[in-house]
């Protein structure tokens, strides 16, 4: 369907220069992005000396810096711990955060108004003033560090806030009350109601979520390096340790393990593109 | 007949997620808030009740002050830049042109490039990238390291902030535009409204409830800025970036005045908190219903 | 109709674009550059036909950790390792530090979770701070007198083992000095601020328009180049925290002292001659490098642990280069101009809190395994590429820079005197010292803060 456009040859003429400066300012996004591209094929002198060149380096092109990144970072095994990590912890939180937005929404009562309050409010406690007291009492008191399952715990706990807050703008606007009055005449539970009716609503908005979350938890390098010491436990982000010297750093292995980590979440968010595009829209903007 | 059943519906639904948060930020945070009153260095088995000292401590330290002010310049400049590119990008992308999908998409992958590498990778861009073009093209601006000069390195901060942030935002301002009406469009065009008066009185307001949430965003995430801060620029030169959060780890862990570096977090927190909320407060009164 | 074609097959051929990109990191292996550097080093053969090392029995099956802060032997470290888990019986985890994370840090972070390393390679400042409450006492360990001389006591009890001797000075390759020069150049005969100063306008004037690196990092400036003030006050640690200990009681007038002024007259000439001068903050680390070996510059101020970098930058063992002393004044007989600074910069303390008897003994027993048995000494030296401060060592590192370490240690032609200062000296004065390199502040400024920080160190 072509929209109807007003205003002939001026209006042309804008949606042109709208377009250019769109491109532009696009390329200037994805620069840095191409760098990386371009210089994880490099050897690490080519990437200081012409770090623009593709064509003329001195050690030509290969993908050893991809070989060795994904030796040496034991990538089978790191890439194995953050899908469970990940995929645990966003199904936990996206589950826990709807039940509790869910709640909030339907009982609007002193407690569901504090807990709110309180997730809000801690989405801008910094993590530093957290890290210690967090490794004191679940490492030394409790002695539970350095388990993966300790970890999707961890990262369920923080994520709650985000999440609920989303779910609850989301459900306040889209879920009206009728279709759940509806369900209860008809002899449904509640949590039948809110498996088998309201979950389904909440699919756009779930997918936002699952990408929004899963990005998180599989980019994070704080939390897991504070949980996770044994090497064997190690997530994706944290296996590139090795490629950092104490003075330098093995640039072309960096960039090479940095794609390799990369590149599963942009195939999860190139499928999920049109979802997130949906949920956002309903979610956020209440 | 919701009253009868509360208690279990607390149990089911809410008692998951509040355990998990609570168990995970509220605890740990109010642990947090008792350490900064004791002399706690991190790591000795005693600690000691010693009241507000850390706070007097905080009083004195000077650059911590410094960083947070320069905080403030950073946040101003950040969350004006972002709101704006973002809400003119997502505007763009919401006429019909072709490929919108592509483009969409294309401004959201910087958010998939996390926290230090992504410093390290424009860091990379700006010294060596940038003085690369400099030395083959003669352009003045780009021959010195931007980071090697104070106001330079707080632009390059600056502009990687913005490239970082701003593809979110436009995520989410995209989803506002795409929520209003077209009928309301229509009858304001029919009217004879012209486009700046448009923007002024019909979208704006429409969209207020988009904007109350990036600008939330915005501003929480700069002024709690570390990640790229730290592998930016790391201070540098000679510590004249350093903002608040980095000042506040490097007090308690390389400086190892621990309990200091606590309570610093702590003020920041609160500040933060209350310029937000003050945000939030203002915003949400403007917003209307569509 | 063609338009949503596209759209709707975009995604799809990204996704699969990417998902081959992911798979050929796994499968295509292109033949690898014979000449490329950064090929893995040829292994250095370990003789382990000679061991007279007592190994315990008891301790077998004992799980040790160690967290290593010196990246550059991770790797070495695990096949030490695993060498004497062939031995011994006791596995030795070695923990590398990761990222943006300062070693002690790491180690704060894991006694608050209860789980500290067995032991830990840090810096001489880090155990001190930590000692006494953490570490356990060796100072009845056996290899305490192989190493004397390069022992640190805190409070008259020794809480550290130390790991390596590391060497700084100016850096010079040997091969473009005599290719510009036209002449053999004898490091030798350079004996003076006035010589070094002569020689550098010789390079100048054959071709070599800035014949020196120097690194801007404020670990290089604050710790490297400014602690030489301390160390070379007596040429001894004690005489470093003596004048420490002046400067902090605001008994020594920093303006008037000399080896301040003169140590900056060696700065400043290093500053006038820098390749970088245009941008010396600008200055990258592995440029540096790169311009050493192909000849760009003849001098780095820098230490034998730059030779990883320095070989990655394509120089061969073979190659000749050495150190020159860090010369501060135009006195021939002044130590300062005759000796290289060498002291031990990496200990390694044990866990004395939490860790349990069997694990503190497999501990100690290696370190006494790296000290007396000669499969630990060849390791120490040739898989680590360490210079060893134990005398009972008899073997010699290869690479040129620490060679010439070695030898000069040997020679007595190094003196060893390590400031140890607070954990943030490198971070405060190195921004200060940064300001001065690139003149944005003068020496007065510069003093002032030295002064300053001492002043608010308790």
């Amino acid at each position: 369907m072509k929209q109807t456009t007003v205003g002939g040859t001026k209006r042309k003429v804008m949606n042109a220069l709208a377009m250019a400066g769109l491109v532009i300012i696009f390329i200037a996004y994805m620069f840095p992005f191409i760098m990386v591209v371009i210089n994880s094929l490099k050897q690490k002198r080519d990437i200081i000396k012409s770090p623009f060149s593709w064509l003329f380096t001195i050690k030509g092109l290969s993908f050893d810096n991809f070989v060795k990144a994904f030796t040496q970072m034991d990538f089978i095994n790191a890439f194995k711990n953050s899908l469970l990590v990940t995929v645990s912890a966003t199904v936990l939180v996206t589950l826990f955060a709807a039940m509790l937005a869910y709640y909030i929404v339907r009982h609007n009562n002193g407690i569901s108004k504090l807990t709110f309050a309180l997730m809000v409010a801690s989405m801008i406690i910094p993590f530093q003033a957290i890290m210690i007291p967090l490794v004191s009492i679940y490492g030394g008191t409790l002695n539970i560090l350095n388990h993966r399952l300790t970890l999707i715990f961890m990262h369920t706990g923080f994520s709650m806030a985000m999440s609920v807050f989303m779910f609850h703008g989301f459900i306040k606007g889209n879920v009206p009350m009728a279709l759940e009055e509806a369900a209860y005449i008809d002899g449904c539970t509640h949590s039948q109601t809110f498996f088998k009716i309201v979950l389904p609503l909440l699919k756009p908005i779930i997918s936002t979520m699952v990408i929004l979350n899963s990005l998180a938890f599989w980019n994070d390098f704080l939390l897991p390096s504070l949980v996770l010491t044994d090497k064997k436990l190690l997530t994706l982000p944290l296996s590139t340790y090795s490629f950092y010297g104490t003075y330098s750093a093995d640039y072309g292995t960096i960039m090479a393990g940095l794609l390799l980590c990369v590149v599963p979440i942009l195939i999860l968010y190139v499928v999920l593109q049109k979802q997130i595009i949906g949920g956002v829209v309903a979610g956020a903007v209440k | 007949m919701r009253s009868k059943n509360n208690g279990k519906d607390f149990c089911m639904f809410a008692l998951p997620g509040m355990f998990c948060f609570f168990a995970v930020v509220i605890i740990p945070f109010v642990y947090g808030v008792y350490l900064t009153l004791t002399d706690w260095n991190g790591v000795s088995k005693v600690k000691n009740f010693i009241g507000l000292k850390n706070f007097g401590g905080v009083m004195q330290d000077g650059q911590f002050w410094t960083s947070l002010l320069l905080t403030f310049k950073y946040v101003i400049f950040v969350v004006l830049i972002v709101n704006v590119l973002a809400f003119g990008i997502a505007y763009l992308l919401t006429r019909g042109i072709k490929g919108q999908n592509f483009f969409r998409a294309g401004f959201f992958t910087p958010n998939l490039i996390g926290g230090i590498v992504l410093g390290y990778i424009w860091q990379f861009v700006f010294s060596r990238v940038f003085v690369n073009i400099g030395e083959s093209t003669g352009w003045k601006l780009f021959e010195v390291s931007w980071l090697s000069d104070p106001t330079n390195a707080f632009i390059a901060l600056v502009v990687v902030s913005v490239w970082q942030l701003s593809g979110y935002m436009i995520l989410i301002y995209v989803a506002g535009f795409m929520g209003l009406s077209e009928d309301v469009m229509e009858a304001a065009s029919i009217d004879g409204a012209s486009g700046f008066v448009k923007l002024k009185n019909i979208i704006m307001p429409l969209m207020m409830s988009s904007i109350t949430i990036c600008l939330f965003l915005t501003l929480s995430r700069a002024f709690m800025v570390y990640d790229v801060n730290l592998s930016l620029t790391a201070g540098a030169p000679y510590g004249t970036t350093e903002m608040a959060a980095m000042h506040v780890y490097e007090k308690a862990f390389t400086s190892r005045q621990f309990g200091v570096g606590q309570a610093e977090a702590l003020i920041l927190f609160i500040i933060v908190a209350v310029i937000s909320g003050l945000q939030v407060y203002l915003t949400k009164k403007q917003e209307v219903e569509a | 109709m063609r338009k949503k074609l596209v759209t709707k097959a975009v995604p799809p051929v990204l996704a699969a674009v990417l998902l081959t990109t992911m798979l050929t990191g796994c499968r295509f292996g292109f033949a690898s550059d014979p000449d490329d550097p950064n090929e893995e080093e040829k292994e250095v053969p370990i003789d382990t036909s000679v061991d007279t090392f007592e190994y315990d029995s008891s301790l077998s099956g004992t799980n040790i950790t160690l967290l290593n802060s010196k990246a550059e032997i991770q790797v070495a470290l695990e096949k030490m390792g695993a060498e004497y888990e062939k031995k011994s019986g006791v596995h030795v985890e070695v923990m590398p530090v990761t990222d943006g994370d300062s070693p002690y840090t790491k180690v704060v972070s894991l006694y608050n979770s209860g789980t500290p390393p067995t032991a830990s390679i840090l810096d001489t400042t880090d155990v001190i701070a930590l000692a006494e409450e953490k570490a356990a006492d060796l100072t009845e360990e056996p290899w305490v007198e192989e190493a004397e001389g390069y022992i640190t006591e805190v409070n008259g009890k020794v809480y550290s083992f130390p790991l390596c001797i590391e060497g700084r000075g100016i850096i010079y390759n040997k091969a473009v000095i005599e290719e510009m020069l036209g002449e053999s150049f004898d490091a030798d005969s350079v004996t003076t601020q006035a010589d070094f100063l002569k020689l550098l306008d010789r390079l100048v004037d054959a071709g070599m328009e800035k014949p020196v690196s120097m690194a801007k990092e404020d670990w290089s400036l604050g710790a490297h180049q400014l602690q030489y003030i301390y160390e070379t006050y007596e040429g001894t640690s004690e005489g470093a925290q003596e004048v420490i200990e002046k400067i902090k009681a605001g008994k020594l007038d920093l303006a008037s002292y000399d080896r301040l002024s003169e140590f900056l007259d060696t700065f400043d000439i290093l500053k006038k001659y820098n390749v970088a001068k245009g941008d010396p903050l600008g200055a990258d680390y592995d440029e540096m490098a790169i311009d050493l070996a192909d000849g760009k510059t003849a001098f780095w101020f820098n230490g034998n642990w730059a030779w990883p970098n320095i070989s990655e930058a394509g120089a061969e063992e073979e190659d000749e280069y050495g150190f020159l002393p860090y010369f501060l004044n135009d006195d021939e007989d002044d130590f300062v101009n005759q000796q290289i600074q060498a002291s031990p910069s990496k200990q390694v303390m044990l866990d004395g809190q939490i860790a349990t008897e069997k694990e503190q003994k497999a501990a100690k027993e290696f370190l006494n395994w790296i000290v007396f048995s000669e499969i630990g000494q060849q390791m120490l030296v040739k898989t680590c590429n360490i210079i060893p401060p134990f005398q009972n060592n008899p073997y010699e590192p290869s690479d040129p820079l620490s060679a010439d370490i070695y030898q000069k240690v040997h020679e007595g032609k190094a003196f060893n005197a390590s400031a140890i200062v607070p954990n943030d000296h490198w971070a405060v004065l190195g921004a200060a010292m940064q300001k001065y390199l690139v003149d944005r502040s003068d020496r007065e400024e510069l003093t002032e803060s030295i002064q300053e920080y001492w002043d608010e160190q308790e």
